[in-house]
């Protein structure tokens, strides 16, 4: 037993430990409220914003691209509205259930199939809606909304498909979109300082970019700024409610300076051969028409395409992707006369008096090389203007023999030869204006003078593309004032390119149109075919470029018997004459004569621009 | 005051502000769970169910005399190792724990026993002891203690262990152990911590650790909760966002929201503010407690009222610690508020011991 003092004692230990053990637990109490004061009160706003970066997430919404249009209002390409099968995933228990009540009214193929089953179980987790099937038919449409009522989670929407109603005429001038890789995407969320999060597309192939063309080119205006939607979301990221719509702005619309007509009549005139037509509206500088052909349909590309047809077109001999307009590189061939007849005026080598014999061929004093014309006999006496009426080779030989070589081609490179000509191209090849320089680099041999007498009659290792010979002819019309080539009127950013011609006056242009003029009206013009076709005057300069030099016309048959050997015809043209309103260029490849196989072509855009 | 109220054969044993408080933070508690659990109801109506039958047994468990249960208290114990062996052999594994013995009504998390048990036996064992508490004694209680810490320890449940350990801990050193022993094995714990550390704790308790002190280094996502829970305390501010209105609960951000984290929820919902009540009810029951150990009859009811108190206020200070995050996550209700059916069911048994042992007064002492 204890006694009553040592029982004294125990208590008042007892009560000293407690009170110790309290006292420590009376700070670690205080401790725990200074750290929840700090939280709640000290720290409140960061934990606030953490709490509504936990609950909220953001989704892109898509924007929809502006319309292109033609200059006169018409539509080009469009979004056209399609309906998709969209179901409320997370509100379905059985999709295997789902789907087979479905298919008596919409039927899926096995591909359609397996991407639902496939993608079910993720969008339903997450309260996303799945799309079941994507451009329903309108009987599909009928019969769901018939029997609808049986599937209160599943309903129509549209989604949009940019649809081209021209599809085949403007392939290369307008161009298609396409899906985009990951790159891309983030480039552009970035351009628009959005993050690269979930979205809500408003076209049934999602995401959408301007691959080639005008939708390339003016990717950025036509393609609108993204909205956001707001959502409510657990800890799982499934949504619980939608929280703010912020609209997305869609893409503005885009006026362009194209014809359908002029458009349509070009395409029709090539008749699915290889070549290109350019035409252009010579005051402002616009593009009114840009066909390469063979084309293809940029819808098919855009909106889906069997990858056997898609092989089909890789493989095809005519390269239907290729663009010529803007990127096949031909000889100007005799088109280039115009040019080299103003450098002789400009330079003094020349006047429109001056005449000289034509033998038909012109011997190199140098090293007696013979350079050929293309009439065996030659034209007799020729001055400038006949020499343009007939395409006298041996004029432009010996002309281009007496000029200075650094010159020259400071001369052509004025009228684009060699140069980028066009402000919203896509992809503008700039051919080649070779010099002594380039042909040292590339080919290790010093410039001849042979080289020269060939860059007379635009022969040689002289290119252009039909984009290039279309802004050349522009030049000649507007007597020497051009602007940067343009598909939209109202761009602000063109260039006047006005050339520097001291010595050539009214009257040397006049003289120079009235030639060109001859080209189809005089008796002896080489394109005097295309008399007829037409009511007004049209001043042309028509060329043939020989792919393989043949000394003879018989040596020319044999080699014909290849079609890929045969010449390109090509023209340049403008009128009406003596106001020209429009010029154009017409390649065709392997049409064998410019004034009757490419001059028709130029002919039929013009009357189509100029009747109205 | 406490109180006996006494018939014409026998007294009603009965605290009426340790009662009424407890009453009320139940009830307070059951409000709270509804929110945390989403207004599910069927959640608060299993809660309300234990909490009833936990108020009943505590007025139970208050009517017997003290001497009832410092004569059956090896009883108790005995019964509680056995229960814990046999956790040990037929236990439901969950988690990789084994601490649910299955009697098919019920499910008994014996833990929750020995808790209450060893604090008692220990009280009933030292309560004649001489001061200071001799070696042996000591030797002996600390290989009780330790025993026990580890049998709870290999389920494995380290936060119930520590609590038991502590509550073996906090009676020996009530009951007057040496100053000199406790200086001196501080000392040696402190030499030995490195050797705890790499043979005592589980890699994920070690990570736990190792995540709490350094919140970058954190490979298993630990501090995800704690994260989440002090986001959802900040966030509540000083007055709350109202009533079911707390997104990190109600958007499931918050894990445990209805047992460990459900403090994160009330700070959310009802703000420093709300907090500050909720807490003074639970600093008016330990006052309470303080003053029934000072006025108890003998030292077997001072050091089981002053062990009991401390193994409840322990409990607490370990979930708010952990909830606020300035300790480590171990698994440790928020007693009276958690939803829980053996953790929230001993302390109204501890609570009914401590009011027997307030109530019951000697009428012959010494």
């Amino acid at each position: 037993m204890i006694d009553l003092n040592e029982r004294y004692a125990e208590k008042k230990s007892f009560f000293n430990r407690l009170v110790v053990v309290y006292v420590f637990f009376g700070f670690v109490f205080s401790f725990f409220l200074y750290q929840t004061y700090s939280l709640q009160v000290s720290e409140y706003k960061d934990y606030e914003t953490a709490a509504i970066a936990n609950k909220t997430k953001e989704v892109l919404v898509q924007p929809v691209r502006g319309i292109i249009y033609d200059r006169s209002g018409k539509i080009i390409v469009n979004n056209v509205p399609t309906y998709d099968l969209i179901v409320k995933a997370s509100l379905i228990k059985s999709i295997d259930a789902f789907l087979s009540d479905l298919s008596p009214i919409i039927e899926l193929d096995s591909d359609e199939l397996d991407y639902v089953r496939e993608n079910f179980d993720l969008k339903a987790r997450y309260n996303r809606e799945l799309i079941v099937k994507k451009n329903l038919s309108r009987e599909e449409i009928a019969k769901f909304e018939v029997r609808g009522y049986k599937f209160p989670n599943a309903f129509i929407d549209v989604r949009y498909s940019r649809y081209n109603n021209y599809p085949e005429l403007f392939s290369h001038a307008v161009g298609y979109v396409g899906g985009v890789n990951n790159d891309e995407l983030a480039s552009i969320l970035n351009s628009q300082s959005l993050p690269q999060i979930e979205t809500i597309f408003k076209y049934s192939n999602g995401f959408q970019i301007g691959k080639t063309g005008l939708e390339s080119t003016y990717d950025q205006i036509l393609r609108g700024k993204f909205g956001k939607k707001i959502f409510e979301v657990d800890a799982r990221g499934r949504f619980v409610e939608e929280r703010e719509f912020i609209k997305p702005t869609n893409g503005e619309n885009l006026f362009t300076t194209l014809d359908i007509e002029a458009q349509q009549v070009a395409y029709d005139q090539m008749d699915n051969r290889r070549g290109a037509v350019v035409a252009i509206e010579i005051d402002s500088g616009s593009i009114v028409s840009y066909v390469s052909t063979p084309s293809f349909s940029t819808n098919a590309i855009s909106n889906g395409i069997s990858s056997r047809a898609f092989n089909a077109l890789i493989q095809d001999n005519d390269k239907p992707f290729f663009d010529r307009a803007s990127q096949g590189r031909y000889s100007p061939a005799s088109t280039i006369k115009p040019a080299i007849a103003l450098f002789g005026i400009e330079n003094n080598i020349i006047d429109w008096d001056f005449s000289m014999e034509d033998p038909g061929y012109f011997i190199l004093p140098e090293d007696q090389r013979v350079y050929r014309g293309w009439r065996k006999g030659g034209h007799g006496n020729v001055n400038l203007n006949k020499a343009m009426i007939v395409s006298s080779n041996t004029f432009f030989f010996s002309l281009a023999y007496k000029s200075d070589i650094n010159k020259l081609i400071e001369h052509l490179s004025n009228f684009g030869f060699g140069a980028k000509v066009c402000a919203d191209c896509f992809n503008p090849d700039k051919a080649l204006l070779p010099t002594p320089d380039w042909k040292m680099n590339n080919l290790n041999f010093g410039w001849f003078k042979g080289d020269t007498v060939n860059l007379g009659v635009g022969q040689g290792y002289l290119s252009a593309t039909p984009l290039q010979l279309a802004y050349y002819s522009t030049i000649l019309a507007n007597k020497g004032n051009s602007k940067e080539l343009s598909f939209i009127h109202e761009k602000k950013d063109i260039k006047n390119l006005n050339i520097q011609l001291d010595n050539i006056n009214g009257l040397d242009w006049k003289r120079l149109h009235q030639s060109m003029i001859g080209v189809i009206e005089s008796p002896i013009g080489t394109a005097k075919i295309l008399q007829e076709l037409k009511t007004y005057k049209v001043a042309a300069k028509s060329g043939t470029v020989e792919l393989v030099s043949t000394d003879t016309k018989e040596d020319y048959k044999i080699i014909r018997e290849n079609e890929g050997n045969r010449d390109h015809a090509i023209i340049i043209a403008f009128g009406p004459m003596p106001d020209p309103k429009y010029a154009v260029s017409v390649v065709v490849e392997n049409g064998e004569s410019g004034g009757s196989v490419a001059g028709p072509v130029a002919i039929a855009v013009l009357n189509s621009l100029i009747d109205k | 005051m406490k109180k006996k109220l006494t018939f014409k054969n026998f007294s009603i044993y009965f605290d009426q502000y340790l009662f009424i408080s407890i009453t009320l933070l139940s009830v307070i508690g059951l409000f709270f769970l509804y929110s945390a659990s989403q207004g599910d109801l069927n959640t608060v109506i299993k809660q309300s169910i234990f909490v009833g039958f936990g108020l009943f047994l505590m007025f139970i468990l208050s009517q017997p005399d003290p001497d009832f249960y410092k004569i059956f208290s090896s009883l108790f114990i005995v019964l509680a190792i056995v229960l814990m062996f046999a956790t040990m052999i037929f236990g439901r594994e969950v988690n990789g724990a084994k601490r649910w013995l299955n009697f098919g009504f019920f499910t008994l998390q014996t833990s929750e026993i020995i808790k209450i048990a060893l604090p008692i036996f220990l009280a009933s064992y030292l309560y004649n002891k001489p001061l200071p508490i001799s070696l042996k004694h000591t030797f002996i209680s600390l290989t009780l203690i330790c025993f026990v810490f580890f049998l709870v320890y290999s389920q494995p449940d380290l936060g119930t262990g520590l609590v038991v350990f502590m509550a073996g801990i906090y009676i020996l050193f009530l009951a007057g152990l040496s100053w000199k022993f406790i200086f001196t094995s501080f000392g040696l714990i402190v030499l030995s911590m490195p050797f705890l550390w790499n043979n005592f704790l589980e890699p994920f308790q070690r990570q736990r650790i190792l995540t709490f002190i350094d919140p970058s280094n954190d490979p298993f996502g630990s501090s995800w909760n704690i994260t989440q829970s002090k986001i959802a305390i900040g966030s509540g501010g000083m007055n709350g966002k109202g009533y079911q209105e707390g997104s990190q609960a109600n958007l499931n951000f918050l894990p445990e929201a209805e047992t460990d984290f459900i403090f994160a929820v009330i700070a959310e919902e009802f703000g420093f503010i709300g907090i500050c009540v909720l807490l003074s009810f639970f600093f008016f029951i330990l006052l309470r407690c303080i003053y029934l150990a000072f006025n108890a009859r003998d030292r077997f009811c001072r050091l089981t009222i002053g062990g009991l108190s401390l193994v409840f206020a322990s409990t607490l200070f370990i979930n708010l610690g952990m909830v606020v995050g300035i300790i480590p996550v171990v698994g440790m209700p928020m007693p009276f508020i958690s939803k829980g059916g053996s953790s929230l069911l001993s302390f109204y048994i501890a609570f009914g011991i401590i009011i027997s042992m307030a109530t019951h007064k000697k009428l012959m002492q010494k």
